[in-house]
């Protein structure tokens, strides 16, 4: 028997074992490993954005809030410029819908701000969603005039809507006026081409406007590019990409749009998360008081409207660590919020269609726990609530059994530890395979190491509340969910995962 | 071939390699040959299988590749700490992951270490054996063991790669010699 350290390292040095590498193996992954290093350091382009753009470089700058007004005007405004270059079925398709609802997203300072734009085509409204509760509607309707909802203040104000707008156009989210000013514009130059995104051949309109009046950061815009996608099938536009140039031809910002079509939206400022005691100041008659005695009605709701957004409740588990620490080695994290998350709406009658329904996995033979805690309502990080799945890309797929809609996947890995876990990636599809009608909803693997197509969405320092990902109401019936090792091992971890809709069925049968 | 185990590690000097290869293609290259193999023995010394051995390489060498460019370490000791961390923890995925194959193989040499009992001396003690043993013990001490005896790290290396300070790993090396001596006097149980 050995006695000490030199005894076994005795032992040791007279054991023989076959560990002469194989020289065939050696040089195969030299090349293989040189390659994937060389592969690393090319910046894919994502698919469905506009080649040359810097994303990295473009969260670093401070974006103001004019951006999405103007990328918003910019839509319309293009939406009606193209009418003569093949793009008016797109437009006359897109303008039949009843509802369009736009979630912007926002690159700024390593952060990605989302909106939600609400806009009802008929009635010619505007909801603006912030991330902070924050809300403007937009009645060039019957109504006339601008509502802000200020959430720290809790109040409402309403004014007379802008005179000017982006390009000097007045109405800026009326885009039929918008549309008949900038149309007239003889240097308005439409570019067509194809785009893939998910699978799926769109047909790509770019137009480019020089001087749109208007400023980011206090820099001004000296030029826009705008971006539209449209699926050749259905003839209505489903993305937009925006890149806003400064004086010397740089990027000042960029904005991804994801576009959908609801069947139902907002009546009033206060389905969408407005509190109805929030105090009124109507600026335009110099009202000021609480609800209930305001000289006008704001946005009054349609009787036939059963809609409603609320925030979704979400339950939390325990916390598990205080602050949220940075891992500096992680390029693009998300910075920390540094307070609750706030309430993310959702239609009324929301409900998390994940629960107990049934998962499978890349991994059949998990390491730790079963597939079955990914849905069982256990968030808490303990041992007993968490799958551990093998080292390399591996997902969990959850049959939600029907088709719903889906507004937001909320995802727990391991929270015990402030982890980030690599290319997390969200998918949405009716095939259970994913091989068609994908639709990625989050996509953080900016290398595409996972080979799904390069994603924008920031890395995120896992906590106790989770990750939530905008749903942008896709409808399918399978969500995959894809990660890739994370910063303290190679392995995936699942603690829950929630899906925030409602059945398709149930929505269609209103 | 066969050959020996517990090849002493190379004292070099490459900090100079470490922080070209974040940018440099052929740095990168010079830096794999420097450490393939002895990455290699390491996952065959932890995985007792050649094959999978090469695949745990293969695993390990492709996650340096995808994360060389953000790597912030700037010497040699930075990186060979950094990839025997991630050698670690692939081969600890792999152990974990085959665990009811690998309690199986321990069960089956440890019977067959029973029978030879009355005959056994020190010097007639195999690679299958003494690696059946190693693998009752905890992946992480099944880490340390091989770190110190079959890489010959100093504690100072073997507490960088595995997180912990140097005075915790020469306590827990000394306890899990105790261990692995239990094990192979005759209790497959191990530390369980």
């Amino acid at each position: 028997m050995f006695e000490n350290e030199r005894d076994f390292r005795k032992l040791v040095a007279g054991i023989e074992t076959n560990d002469e590498p194989n020289a065939a193996h050696r040089e195969r992954l030299r090349r293989q490993m040189l390659q994937t290093f060389e592969q690393a350091g090319v910046r894919s382009v994502p698919v469905i954005l506009n080649p040359g753009w810097d994303a990295h470089a473009a969260r670093k700058l401070a974006v103001a809030a004019a951006v999405l007004l103007g990328a918003s005007a910019a839509i319309w405004v293009w939406l009606g410029s193209a009418g003569g270059t093949g793009f008016g079925r797109v437009r006359a398709a897109t303008e039949k819908a009843p509802w369009l609802l736009a979630v912007a997203k926002r690159y700024a300072n390593d952060d990605v701000q989302t909106e939600q734009h609400w806009c009802d085509l008929a009635a010619r409204k505007t909801y603006v969603l912030a991330e902070d509760g924050a809300v403007v509607g937009y009645d060039y309707g019957t109504g006339q005039m601008k509502v802000s909802y200020n959430p720290r203040l809790k109040t409402v104000v309403v004014s007379d809507l802008p005179r000017t707008g982006p390009f000097g156009v007045a109405a800026a989210y009326n885009f039929v006026q918008a549309f008949g000013v900038f149309a007239s514009r003889e240097d308005v130059k439409v570019e067509k081409s194809t785009a893939e995104q998910d699978g799926r051949t769109l047909r790509a309109y770019a137009v480019e406007a020089t001087d749109p009046a208007f400023s980011i950061d206090g820099q001004d815009v000296a030029g826009l590019r705008v971006t539209v996608f449209a699926d050749p099938k259905t003839k209505r536009i489903v993305a937009a990409g925006m890149e806003y140039r400064g004086p010397a031809g740089d990027v000042l910002a960029r904005e991804d749009w994801v576009v959908s079509y609801p069947q139902a939206g907002p009546a009033s400022i206060y389905d969408v998360g407005v509190p109805r005691t929030a105090r009124v100041s109507d600026m335009r008659q110099g009202y000021r008081g609480t609800p209930g005695n305001e000289p006008a009605p704001i946005f009054t709701p349609a009787p036939t409207s059963g809609f409603r957004l609320e925030p979704l409740r979400i339950e939390l588990p325990k916390r598990m660590f205080v602050g949220t620490p940075q891992d500096g080695r992680t390029p693009h994290l998300e910075k920390p919020r540094g307070a609750p998350r706030p309430p993310f709406l959702a239609p009324a009658g929301t409900v998390n269609v994940a629960r107990g329904k049934p998962v499978s996995s890349s991994d059949t033979e998990p390491l730790i726990g079963s597939l079955d805690l990914v849905t069982d309502g256990g968030k808490d990080a303990t041992e007993d609530n968490v799958v551990e799945l093998g080292p390399r890309p591996q997902h969990v797929t959850i049959d939600l059994l029907e088709r719903c809609e889906i507004y937001a996947v909320v995802l727990w890995h391991q929270h015990r530890w402030p982890r980030v876990y690599h290319d997390v990636v969200v998918q949405v599809s009716d095939d259970p395979a994913f091989k068609t009608g994908v639709r990625t909803v989050f996509n953080n693997d900016a290398d595409n190491s996972l080979g799904l197509g390069a994603g924008r969405d920031l890395h995120y320092t896992e906590t106790y509340e989770g990750k939530l990902l905008d749903g942008k109401s896709t409808r399918g019936r399978y969500v995959r969910c894809y990660s890739n090792g994370n910063t303290h091992d190679e392995l995936n971890h699942y603690i829950e995962v929630e899906v925030y809709g409602r059945p398709v069925r149930s929505i269609e049968g209103n | 071939m066969v050959a020996i185990m517990a090849k002493p590690v190379e004292q070099t000097g490459h900090d100079d390699l470490v922080v070209l290869a974040k940018s440099q293609t052929a740095a990168l290259g010079r830096l794999y040959d420097l450490y393939y193999e002895r990455i290699f023995r390491f996952c065959v010394h932890r995985l007792f299988n050649r094959s999978t051995a090469e695949d745990v390489t293969s695993s390990v060498f492709l996650t340096v590749a995808r994360g060389m460019s953000r790597f912030e370490g700037r010497t040699e000791q930075d990186f060979r700490s950094w990839v025997y961390t991630i050698a670690t923890n692939q081969a600890n995925a792999h152990i974990r992951k085959t665990i009811r194959r690998q309690r199986l193989l321990g069960n089956a040499v440890a019977q067959r270490r029973a029978r030879e009992q009355d005959s056994d001396e020190w010097s007639s003690l195999d690679w299958p054996i003494l690696y059946a043993a190693i693998q009752q013990l905890k992946p992480e001490h099944q880490t340390i063991l091989t770190l110190r005896f079959f890489e010959n790290m100093d504690y100072d290396d073997i507490a960088r790669v595995v997180g912990a300070r140097p005075a915790t790993i020469r306590v827990m090396l000394h306890r899990i010699l105790r261990k692995l001596q239990k094990v192979l006097g005759g209790d497959p149980g191990g530390e369980e």
